[in-house]
């Protein structure tokens, strides 16, 4: 019996040890194109957050809407007021898992894959992308690519701008998640 | 020593109980764990979608390197005497015309180059603009409103009258030219509803017999959005004048003033935007529809209007050179 005790609080105090094994970012970097024959359109915001579970594999990403950059203002307005509108959706998120897990003791570079939901507009949709991890020195740097069909997040576009912007738009992600002992 | 058992017992259960609760709340860990987003006096943007409501300005200025082609007109009394069918609504007239181009120097500046016709006997006006934006509402209420300073300077090219009491007895150019200064004190209340407020003050250098040189005026617009891409948009100004010289020259020219008061459509798509609007305002420039509307609304002088704004960026998007990770 005691050492069904003794067994049952170390399961515990590895669930606790997990709750320590989430790596946090606060400057993931997202961009998006948009390319057609008329216009390309660019956007970055440097300012997405993160946090991931190393061990479980769970994966949050967040990023405010209105942080996305654009080279043209005015576009970076109408991006927030008339496309995402922004004040009534003002955060876009994505939260999964990454499967099959590389591990992160090794220094190197893996490929795995990323499920999830993400939601943009407040709509949600299930995305599969895969992944590449990078590993140095305990630092894991995760980078994505994949495409958003905008009218699948009810976002329209008006007809005398169709041929502005793009029906897929290719969205990167490059985060680094910096080892707890830095 | 069976009390002894059942305290083992529950202490099996907790952790148990513990541990399944950890499992299950991997993602709110992670929502727990992940960085809160530092949002510090973020502004608001687009209190108003345009640098202009119908006859007065919002506090909007355009980006840098930013140019606004603007082209707005007013054509004749809809109904009235000089209205009606005979004048098809007022479209076989037009009051006055104006042609404008705006220039982003920064976010903050906008200067401006226009010509307009002129709808009083003071005609063919250029008029050089500056447009600052002093104060920006900020998201958190840090700012809870936008100031904005729009200052122009707009000189008469008319040939001079010989009528010594006339508007245009000019005698050299600083008679032909006119300033307003005018505070556009602004709030979006929602991102559906903003408002804004126009202290404003006038010097026209050469008057008519007996009109004001300096006016002091009070303007107020609004902007309600029906859909994503059309707004309600309204303003109206009240012109302080000297109650004993706008008694003289109504009585002397057999005219009334009145304040202009315009309510139009918005509508916006990509770099363009569309006004149609009404408004009993003749004059499209602020030194003659402040001081010197002289149609009313209720006598059936207002007039269909329209503007039509098209912003170019010279900001060039670099072309995509990368592809994949």
């Amino acid at each position: 019996m005691k050492n069904l005790i003794v067994f049952l609080m170390l399961v515990l105090s590895t669930s606790t040890i997990n709750a320590q094994q989430i790596r946090t970012s606060s400057s993931a970097t997202i961009t998006f194109f948009s390319s057609t024959i008329v216009e390309d359109i660019e956007a970055k915001s440097a300012s997405a957050t993160s946090a991931f579970d190393v061990v479980s594999g769970n994966l949050l990403f967040r990023v405010k809407n209105t942080s996305f950059q654009f080279p043209k203002k005015l576009m970076q307005e109408h991006f927030n007021e008339n496309y995402m509108e922004s004040d009534t959706y003002p955060l876009s998120d994505f939260k999964g898992k990454i499967s099959p897990l590389p591990d992160f003791t090794k220094d190197g570079t893996y490929t795995a894959t990323a499920t999830g939901n993400l939601n943009i507009h407040g709509v949600t949709k299930t995305y599969t992308a895969p992944v590449t991890f990078t590993i140095t020195g305990g630092n894991i740097t995760a980078k994505t690519v994949f495409r958003v069909r905008i009218s699948d997040h009810g976002i329209k576009v008006p007809a005398l701008v169709f041929k502005n912007i793009a029906e897929f738009v290719e969205v990167r992600v490059v985060t680094t998640y910096l080892s707890k002992n830095n | 020593m069976k009390q002894h058992t059942y305290f083992l017992y529950s202490l099996l259960i907790l952790p148990a109980i513990l541990f399944t609760t950890v499992q299950a709340s991997a993602q709110d860990d992670l929502e727990k764990a992940i960085p809160i987003i530092k949002t510090t006096h973020e502004k608001v943007s687009a209190t108003f979608k345009s640098t202009k409501l119908i006859n007065g300005h919002t506090n909007e200025t355009i980006y840098k390197n930013e140019m606004d082609f603007k082209v707005d007109h007013r054509f004749g009394d809809i109904a009235g005497s000089n209205g009606g069918l005979r004048q098809f609504f007022g479209l076989d007239q037009s009051t006055d015309v104006r042609i404008g181009f705006d220039y982003g120097l920064s976010d903050r500046v906008t200067v401006g180059l226009a010509r307009a016709k002129g709808a009083t006997a003071v005609q063919q006006l250029y008029e050089l603009s500056i447009k600052y934006r002093l104060l920006e509402q900020t998201t958190d209420d840090h700012i809870p409103f936008a100031i904005t300073f729009f200052g122009s300077n707009t000189i008469a090219a008319i040939h001079a009258s010989d009528d010594p009491t006339s508007a245009t007895a000019y005698r050299n150019l600083g008679d032909r030219t006119n300033y307003v200064s005018q505070l556009i004190i602004a709030r979006k209340m929602s991102p559906g509803f903003s408002f804004s407020l126009t202290p404003s003050y006038l010097h026209r250098n050469f008057t008519t017999y007996r009109d004001q040189n300096e006016l002091f005026a009070l303007g107020a617009g609004a902007r309600a959005k029906l859909s994503k891409r059309v707004a309600l948009v309204i303003d109206y100004f009240l012109p302080f004048r000297n109650t004993a010289d706008k008694a003289y020259l109504e009585k002397v020219n057999n005219v009334k003033f009145y304040n202009p008061l315009g309510v139009g459509l918005e509508m916006e798509t990509g770099g363009h935007i569309f006004h149609l609007n009404f408004t009993n305002a003749a004059a499209i420039e602020e030194m003659q529809f402040i001081p010197s509307t002289t149609s009313s609304w209720l006598k059936g002088q207002y007039r269909w209007g329209f503007s039509i704004s098209r912003r170019f960026s010279f900001n060039h998007t670099k072309k995509q050179v990368e592809t994949g990770t």
